[in-house]
C-alpha cells in the first residue's frame, strides 16, 4: 500500500480528491440547507454537455462546462425568483434537455471518444499535472469565496427573505450561490463524473448534518468528513483495483448510514425548559 | 403627542401594488421617533404591503414614502438594517442545525456589511439582545428544540442584534397559545419602553394591543382610521371596516371572529 503512495500518479490523485473532496463537501453545506440538491444534479448534467459539445468542436471541455453549468443554474435562479415555476419543474426540464443535448453531441461525434466518458464516470487516477493545477486554482477561488460571504450564504441558506430584509444583499448572495455550486461542479467533473459529483456534495453534508445542531460545527464535520472520504475512496480503489468515483461514493454513503444511527436527531428530545 | 416626536417613516400619498392590483391606496402616515403604533384591519387589508413598504422592499407605484429621510427606493442595505423585523412566524425546520446564538448573531449581518466577520463585539450584542428578551440560557440550544414562544422571543433577540431604531413585528403573536401571546406582548411593550424603540406592530388581536399603543392605524387597502386607540375603537367605525365579524359584547371588548382565518 505505502509503495503505491510513490508514484506520482497516486500522489496527484489523492491530492486532486482531497481538494474536490473538500470543495464539494464545503459548498454541499449551502447546498443542503438552502435545498438545492435537484439544482446541483442538473447542472452536473448541463456540464456534461457542455464537456460533449466542447470534444464534438475542438474546443476547450472545462471552459464549455463551465459555460453550460452557469447558464444552467442562472436560469434555475431566474426562473425561481421570478415565480413562476417550482424550481424542481425548471431544473427538471433543464436537466433532461441538456442530458439529451450531451446525447445528441455525442452521437454526432464520428468516432468513440472514451475521454468523454471519462467525464461522466469520472477517473480521479487518470488526472493529469495541467488537470491538478486548474482544479487547484478553482479551488482555492471557490473556498476563497465561501470565506469572504459565509455569513451571508448562512443567513440565506436559513431564511433569505429575512436575510434581504435584515439588509443583506440577499439575491446577489444567492446569485453567488448557484454560481459557486455550478463551479464546484465543473471542477470535480473529471475526478468523481457528472454522475456521482452530486453525491459528493450532498452526501458529507448530509452526514454532517445529523451529527450536530450548530452550524459551524456542521461545516467542520462535513469538510473533515468530505475530504476523508475522498482520499479513503481513491486509495481504496487503487488498492481493490475498482474504479475511483464509485468508490468514494459508496464509502461516503456507509458513513452518511452509520451517522444516522447514531444521529443525536435520531430520537426527539425533550424540549428545552419553558420559560414562557 | 406625535407632533413632537421626530419623523422617521413618512407616507405621502403612496400607493402600493403590483400592475392592476393596487394593495394600499393614497396612505398618508407619519411615524414619529419612539411611537408605538398598532396596525390593524381585515384580512387582505394591506397590513403586510405596509410592513414591506417599511423594510423598503416595495417602492410606491404612486406618491412618496420617505424612511429616515431616506426616499424608500434609495433605501441601501446599512438604512434596512436599522429597522428590526418579525416576520410572520413560519414553521421552523426542527432539524436547521442553528444554535439561539447563531440565529441572533445572523441579525448582525446586515448591519456589519461584506467582509466583515462577526468577532467578539457582535457576539456581545447578540448576547445582550438575548438578555433583553430573557433567553441567554439558552444560547447553545438549537433553536428547533425550543417552543413556539421561546423561538418567537429568540426572532425578537435577532431583530434587537441589528441595534434597529424601529421595530416591526408582523403578528408576532399567531399560533402561541394565549399566556405566551400576552408575554410576547408585554415583552414588546417592555422593549420599547426601556430601549426608546418605535414600535409598529401589525396584528389581529386588537384586545392584546389596545391599551399598549400611542397609535392605532386601521386599514382597508386604505387609511380608514388613525389615532388614539379610543378615537379608532368606536362600533360605527369598526362595523364599517369589518362588517358582522364585529362583536362587541357588554365589556367594550371587541371581537373580530375572522381571527382564526388570517392569510400566512
Amino acid at each position: 500500500m505505502l509503495d503505491l503512495l510513490t508514484y506520482d500518479f497516486m500522489q496527484r490523485s489523492l491530492l486532486a480528491a482531497a481538494m474536490v473532496g473538500g470543495l464539494c463537501s464545503l459548498i454541499g453545506v449551502f447546498v443542503v440547507l438552502r435545498g438545492l440538491a435537484f439544482v446541483g444534479a442538473g447542472t452536473a448534467h448541463a456540464a456534461f454537455a457542455g464537456v460533449a459539445l466542447a470534444y464534438l468542436m475542438g474546443w476547450p471541455p472545462l471552459l464549455l462546462a463551465i459555460v453550460f453549468g452557469l447558464i444552467t443554474v442562472w436560469i434555475t435562479g431566474w426562473v425561481e425568483e421570478k415565480g413562476t415555476m417550482k424550481l424542481d419543474v425548471s431544473i427538471g426540464i433543464l436537466y433532461t434537455t441538456t442530458m439529451a443535448l450531451a446525447i445528441l453531441f455525442i452521437g454526432l461525434m464520428k468516432t468513440y471518444n472514451p475521454e468523454v466518458y471519462g467525464y461522466l464516470f469520472g477517473n480521479v487516477l487518470s488526472v493529469t499535472p495541467e488537470e491538478l493545477r486548474i482544479v487547484g486554482a478553482l479551488t482555492v477561488g471557490v473556498i476563497g469565496c465561501i470565506f469572504l460571504f459565509s455569513k451571508e450564504l448562512y443567513f440565506i441558506a436559513f431564511d433569505q427573505d429575512m436575510a434581504e430584509a435584515s439588509g443583506v444583499p440577499a439575491r446577489r448572495m444567492f446569485f453567488l450561490l448557484l454560481t459557486l455550486v455550478a463551479l464546484t461542479v465543473v471542477v470535480s467533473l473529471k475526478t468523481v463524473g457528472a454522475i456521482l459529483v452530486f453525491a459528493m456534495v450532498l452526501i458529507p453534508a448530509s452526514t454532517a448534518y445529523q451529527l450536530t445542531h450548530s452550524l459551524s460545527t456542521l461545516t467542520w464535520y462535513s469538510l473533515i468528513i468530505g475530504i476523508a472520504c475522498s482520499v479513503s475512496g481513491v486509495l481504496l480503489s487503487a488498492l481493490w483495483d475498482v474504479p475511483s468515483g464509485p468508490a468514494i461514493v459508496l464509502l461516503s454513503t456507509v458513513v452518511f448510514f452509520i451517522s444516522i444511527m447514531f444521529s443525536p436527531k435520531r430520537s426527539p428530545r425533550p424540549l428545552a425548559v419553558t420559560n414562557l | 403627542m406625535s407632533s413632537f416626536r421626530q419623523p422617521i417613516i413618512r407616507f405621502d400619498h403612496a400607493s402600493f401594488g403590483f400592475p392592476g392590483v393596487i394593495a394600499l391606496k393614497d396612505l398618508t402616515l407619519t411615524i414619529g421617533a419612539g411611537e408605538f403604533i398598532g396596525v390593524i384591519g381585515p384580512n387582505g387589508s394591506g397590513k403586510t404591503t405596509l410592513c414591506k413598504a417599511v423594510l423598503g422592499l416595495m417602492a410606491p407605484m404612486e406618491g412618496h414614502l420617505h424612511i429616515f429621510d431616506c426616499a424608500c427606493d434609495e433605501l441601501r442595505c446599512h438604512h434596512r438594517a436599522k429597522i428590526g423585523y418579525l416576520p410572520q412566524k413560519g414553521v421552523v425546520d426542527r432539524n436547521f442545525p442553528v444554535t439561539v446564538l447563531e440565529t441572533v448573531t445572523m441579525g448582525r449581518y446586515g448591519a456589519m456589511g461584506l467582509f466583515r466577520r462577526p468577532g467578539k463585539a457582535d457576539r456581545k450584542i447578540a448576547m445582550e439582545a438575548l438578555t433583553h428578551v430573557g433567553m441567554e440560557r439558552h444560547k447553545d440550544t438549537a433553536l428547533g428544540q425550543l417552543s413556539g414562544g421561546q423561538q418567537q422571543r429568540v426572532f425578537i433577540a435577532r431583530a434587537l442584534a441589528q441595534q434597529p431604531q424601529v421595530l416591526l413585528l408582523d403578528e408576532p403573536t399567531t399560533g402561541l397559545d394565549i399566556t405566551t401571546q400576552h408575554n410576547v406582548i408585554e415583552l414588546v411593550e417592555h422593549l420599547h419602553q426601556e430601549l426608546g424603540l418605535t414600535v409598529v406592530l401589525v396584528t389581529h388581536d386588537i384586545n392584546m394591543i389596545r391599551t399598549r399603543v400611542d397609535r392605532l392605524v386601521l386599514l382597508k387597502t386604505r387609511l380608514y382610521a388613525a389615532g388614539p386607540p379610543a378615537e379608532v375603537l368606536k362600533a360605527e367605525i369598526l362595523r364599517e371596516v369589518y362588517g358582522k365579524d364585529l362583536v362587541i359584547t357588554e365589556k367594550d371588548l371587541l371581537i373580530v371572529e375572522d381571527y382564526h382565518h388570517h392569510h400566512h
